[in-house]
């Protein structure tokens, strides 16, 4: 591990990321643009699934799923540059190994639910509730989300980095 | 203002905030002020891209919840943030940055109610049979803008 650390940090893509005084706040903007993103988007369609906001239909709440997606990206390549930039404050870090674990979690559980409650639960129209499989891939995707956002605001707080 | 700033951070607010070493002080407070913002800017983008024409088959009546989780947010946020400006309030108070960002969530919250209530009186003449509103798409648009503006006016507030 400190043999790739060392690595990336000699390349210079993580030099200039590093050197450049306007890349870091510019990603930081970013990232905090594409959470909301995906705070809001996916956990609208959580909640949804967890039985709230019964008067939208589930599949039309999905419609809005792209947006998620596009905030993900937004935050897959400003993250992928915080890291780049300075691997050292994170692969030792707690925190976080714990966000790559809720982000872990929240990608196999959107897996499942695409291959196996998905189907039983997009015909769902306004009015309908939804099957305990679906409430639980709801919350456990919330949770996950919100898991993710709070282990990456932790980073500087409990592994120190920064 | 100076003296307003000075007193508050030597509050116990103000010191509880900034010096506890508690996980519970400033980083919970900062995380939540996080979270706030996510359900705050992340619900009111569900109706504003909606209301731009994404996802077609949703029904915009059927979003009204969503400004009860808006309100939760904002409230959040707005507690966090007096919490969050206690702590560093001398340095704060004199930072432009900071007023940018205030005056921007002011007219990002003028914005989002204006919208409300546009899509209320929408449905009203919808369900009198005439067409809605096209003037609410540019509305939306400018409530995702200044949100955004807001988000990056608090990221910079670290920089500038």
């Amino acid at each position: 591990m400190d043999g790739l650390v060392a690595w990336v940090e000699s390349t210079p893509l993580s030099q200039g990321i590093v050197a450049s005084r306007v890349i870091w706040p510019a990603c930081e903007i970013v990232h905090f643009i594409g959470l909301t993103l995906v705070i809001g988007i996916a956990g609208f369609f959580d909640l949804r699934l967890m039985g709230f906001l019964k008067r939208v239909p589930v599949s039309a709440a999905r419609d809005l799923m792209p947006l998620a997606i596009a905030g993900f990206l937004m935050n897959l390549l400003t993250g992928a540059t915080f890291f780049i930039g300075k691997p050292h404050q994170y692969v030792g870090n707690v925190a976080w190994w714990a966000k790559m674990f809720c982000l872990l979690v929240a990608g196999l559980n959107a897996m499942f639910f695409e291959t196996t409650v998905g189907a039983r639960t997009l015909n769902l129209g306004a009015g309908d509730d939804t099957p305990r499989s679906a409430k639980i891939v709801g919350a456990v995707s919330l949770a996950s989300w919100l898991g993710v956002l709070y282990w990456g605001r932790m980073l500087p707080y409990i592994g120190s980095a920064f | 203002m100076t003296a307003f700033a000075a007193w508050l951070q030597d509050s116990a607010l103000g010191v509880w905030t900034r010096e506890s070493p508690s996980i519970w002080a400033y980083p919970t407070v900062l995380t939540l002020h996080t979270v706030g913002l996510g359900i705050l800017v992340g619900a009111n983008a569900v109706i504003d891209f909606r209301l731009l024409g994404f996802a077609p088959r949703l029904p915009i009546a059927a979003l009204a919840p969503l400004y009860r989780f808006m309100w939760a947010g904002f409230v959040m946020n707005a507690v966090t943030g007096v919490m969050l400006f206690a702590s560093d309030a001398a340095a704060k108070a004199v930072q432009p940055i900071f007023y940018v960002k205030l005056a921007l969530i002011a007219l990002a919250l003028a914005t989002t109610a204006m919208i409300r209530t546009s899509v209320a009186r929408a449905e009203t003449v919808r369900a009198a049979g005439a067409a809605p509103r096209a003037t609410l798409g540019r509305f939306a648009a400018l409530s995702l803008l200044l949100w955004a503006a807001a988000i990056t006016a608090g990221r910079l507030m670290a920089y500038l």
